[in-house]
């Protein structure tokens, strides 16, 4: 390979992008407004799920238990309706999530000792939020019952109400959060988005690289002139390995200084491990622009690659162990995933190569592969 | 010229038109192929892979106690929600469990734990939860608090019959769940709705902006200029064109993989269904004619595009719910067809509502579809005056 030859390549490339204004302020854009809108937007705590009631008993017990409700700020109390039919309009409609009915006798039995049961109708249209809502709602009945029945063995056995508390807690459950000790959403999800920005912008500066001067022609300049495939290929590359590289240091920057996360571990391997990620993903663009023979076709298949599987199935939030095996398969395949664990790894965990070394060698393996394939697929003697 | 003349020399010439970008479009192979396999097999992955509950959360366990007591309440953190990855000798070695991933958690039973339930003390067990995906961590710490509690309350309950009470009830409230819509929880119905929603947008913007500035692009724009053809003649042909074959792969999408796979119910009208989604397609597309117009070759309209097009995937609620956004990022999102267009889908399929309960998302949707063309259509008419 011969330097000079790259580097010229390289420099023709570059001038082509400084010339481009709009290309340029974009690629440098791009990545730190992401960073911006999900560092502060994408925000995964369920809060504000809105519910209405139905009030059978109108007892004081029954508004004390529904109180409990309406002060939750996971819940949003939209109104009280007259009777169970009124519920189905509400869900369809959307306007509320979940229905809480409260039975007649509702006092009545609690204060006779008996149980007495609750039925909450819940929106399942998106699973995930009906999940929550169902657990929020077990976790205000479990700390009401706890309460019940403290009152229940005072009065029945008479305890003083400290000592009746003290035995309704005969099991407790310290839960200790590690890494991310207030289980702020921001730590969690920053780091994660230094791959997301980096996994969908950097494609797509390469995307259209070859292909390009295949539409227009002057990719014969190319076939004619001296310089090697893997010279070519390089010089294609190098100009956009630098543009992501500033921006994994903005990035890196903005974690740190604008959402505050702490960086823990160790710099160097933050950083090498980057390259290695740019270089995968800047060489899935190229690659998608061997392949196809449109721009429009490089565009639509590089977005698609590049951002399905990093939202889907790189960690960014679904785990990859709680994806099906198909999905986990896809998931290994695609370079974000490794990454998310380098990134999350040195971030929060301060875990060094002696951890994340099967990670690092996955993405390495992963730019070989690659630069092999689009070896393989360029021609300088194309058969049509 | 008379006005039903003008009108059938106007349609030809659409039609016209939108057979010249269909050929075109059809000729793209690797660009069809990349859209068959998006609406097929992907939708399969996607709607069978993913899982946002919580699933296979490794739990590692470091029991001091071995008795019985102990050994019940591991039992209780069982599958789909947990994976059990072993016992500890201590718990530091967790730690280092911990820190290189796989597993993330450790449940730390005391010494005396049965000796302490029997004899009616009080006593807890701890719990370290990794929280680097915060969600999840949240997630698992809230179904272990639950495992506890039930037992907790178990524990109670024979107590109480054991100190010899006249009545073994207690008074408690018994919760009792119904999920409408989706009774059994299937979340292979929501994820793939909303990935073939995903899958739409990506196309019905991209497809219309790439097909618009290739023409300014290679010139070919001028020569159309100089047709008979107005610029509305110009550009409507490509979305009508783009409008019809995502329409195509999306009944693909419903009636190859959905139905029979899933077995999504459609509950509502299947013509609304594909009315409402032919104005999303139209609505959206107009996003990318609008960025088409302020740009000049495929790499900026690219970028340009997608710029605007993740923030609308990742926050228009058919990611994460609606319920979680930031108030400032609702108020955005109003500006997202998808954001309405996700109630409508989810709406006609599995809830069975129609047009008199989603007539405020379809109305949303067609005045910014309208805002954006005629945005969009201004511009390009200007561009080449």
């Amino acid at each position: 390979m011969n330097v000079r030859r790259v580097a010229a390549v390289a420099f023709k490339e570059w001038r082509e992008v400084t010339r481009d204004r709009i290309f340029l302020l974009l690629a440098f854009c791009m990545p730190a407004v992401w960073m911006f809108v999900f560092g502060y937007g994408l925000v995964l705590d369920v809060e504000n799920i809105s519910f209405v009631v139905v009030d059978r008993d109108h007892s004081s017990l029954s508004r004390d238990y529904l109180y409990r409700f309406y002060q939750s700020r996971y819940f949003s109390f939209q109104g009280e309706l007259a009777g169970e039919g009124e519920a189905d309009a509400w869900l369809k409609s959307g306007t509320a999530r979940a229905v809480i009915i409260v039975p007649e006798k509702f006092q009545e039995r609690l204060l006779s000792g008996q149980p007495a049961d609750v039925q909450t109708l819940i929106d399942g249209t998106f699973p995930l939020r009906a999940d929550i809502t169902k657990g929020y709602t077990i976790a205000i009945n479990n700390a009401y019952n706890v309460d019940l029945l403290a009152d229940h063995l005072a009065r029945t056995r008479g305890l003083s109400r400290d000592e009746a508390l003290r035995r309704t807690h005969p099991l407790g459950l310290e839960v200790r959060y590690l890494y991310n000790e207030e289980v702020r959403s921001t730590w969690s999800t920053v780091p994660a988005l230094i791959m997301f920005s980096l996994m969908v912008s950097s494609p797509l500066l390469t995307a259209l690289g070859v292909v390009r001067e295949k539409e227009t022609g002057s990719i014969y300049n190319i076939y004619s002139a001296t310089v090697s495939r893997m010279e070519f290929l390089v010089g294609k590359l190098v100009p956009y390995v630098m543009i992501s590289l500033i921006n994994v240091v903005v990035l890196w920057l903005m974690a740190v200084l604008l959402f505050a996360v702490p960086f823990k571990g160790s710099l160097l391997l933050f950083l090498a491990s980057s390259i290695l990620f740019i270089l995968t993903s800047t060489g899935i663009g190229l690659t998608v622009s061997l392949l196809v023979s449109t721009q429009q076709a490089a565009l639509i298949i590089t977005v698609v690659v590049s951002t399905v599987p990093t939202i889907l199935f790189s960690g960014l939030i679904v785990p990859v162990s709680s994806l099906s095996q198909a999905a986990q398969f896809q998931a290994h395949l695609f370079p974000g995933m490794y990454y998310t664990n380098i990134v999350r790894g040195t971030f929060l965990k301060n875990v060094g190569p002696a951890v994340l070394w099967p990670d690092v060698l996955a993405l390495a393996v992963y730019a070989a592969v690659l630069g092999t394939i689009g070896y393989r697929l360029f021609t300088k003697r194309p058969s049509v | 010229m008379r006005v039903s003349d003008r009108l059938t020399v106007w349609c030809r010439r659409i039609a016209v038109m939108t057979r010249k970008e269909l050929l075109q479009l059809f000729r793209d192979i690797p660009l069809m192929a990349f859209l068959i396999y998006s609406f097929t097999l992907s939708v399969y992955v996607t709607g069978n892979g993913i899982q946002t509950q919580l699933k296979n959360a490794g739990l590692l366990v470091s029991d001091a106690d071995r008795s019985v007591s102990s050994r019940e309440l591991i039992s209780r953190f069982h599958s789909p929600y947990f994976r059990f990855d072993g016992e500890l000798t201590h718990p530091n070695e967790g730690f280092v469990r911990l820190d290189r991933g796989g597993s993330m958690m450790v449940l730390d039973i005391p010494t005396r734990f049965h000796e302490a339930l029997v004899s009616g003390e009080s006593t807890a067990v701890q719990l370290f939860v990794d929280t680097t995906n915060s969600p999840q961590g949240l997630s698992a710490a809230g179904y272990a608090a639950r495992i506890v509690g039930q037992f907790s309350q178990e524990l109670i309950m024979t107590r109480n019959g054991q100190t010899g009470s006249s009545s073994t009830t207690v008074p408690m409230i018994l919760s009792d769940h119904r999920v409408w819509f989706n009774q059994d929880q299937n979340e292979t119905w929501f994820e793939s709705i909303s990935h073939l929603l995903r899958m739409i947008t990506i196309f019905a913007v991209l497809l219309p902006a790439a097909a618009l500035v290739r023409e300014k692009e290679r010139g070919t724009v001028e020569q159309l200029l100089v047709s008979p053809l107005t610029p509305a003649q110009i550009m409507l042909p490509k979305v009508v064109a783009m409008t019809l074959v995502i329409l195509g792969a999306t009944a693909v999408a419903l009636f190859g993989v959905m139905l029979p796979v899933f077995s999504v119910p459609i509950r509502g009208s299947v013509a609304l269904l594909f009315l409402l989604t032919a104005l999303f397609i139209v609505a959206t597309a107009g996003i990318g004619v609008f960025a088409s117009t302020v740009t000049k070759n495929q790499a900026q309209v690219g970028m340009m595009t997608l710029l605007v097009v993740a923030p609308m995937l990742l926050l228009s609620g058919i990611f994460t719910p609606l319920e979680t956004m930031p108030v400032w990022v609702r108020y955005l999102m109003a500006l997202s067809p998808l954001r309405y267009f996700i109630e409508i889908a989810t709406g006609i399929l599995l809830k069975g509502i129609g047009l008199e309960m989603l007539w405020s998302q379809a109305l949303s949707m067609l005045a910014l579809g309208v805002s954006l063309f005629g945005f969009g259509m201004w511009r390009f008419r200007r561009q080449f005056q």
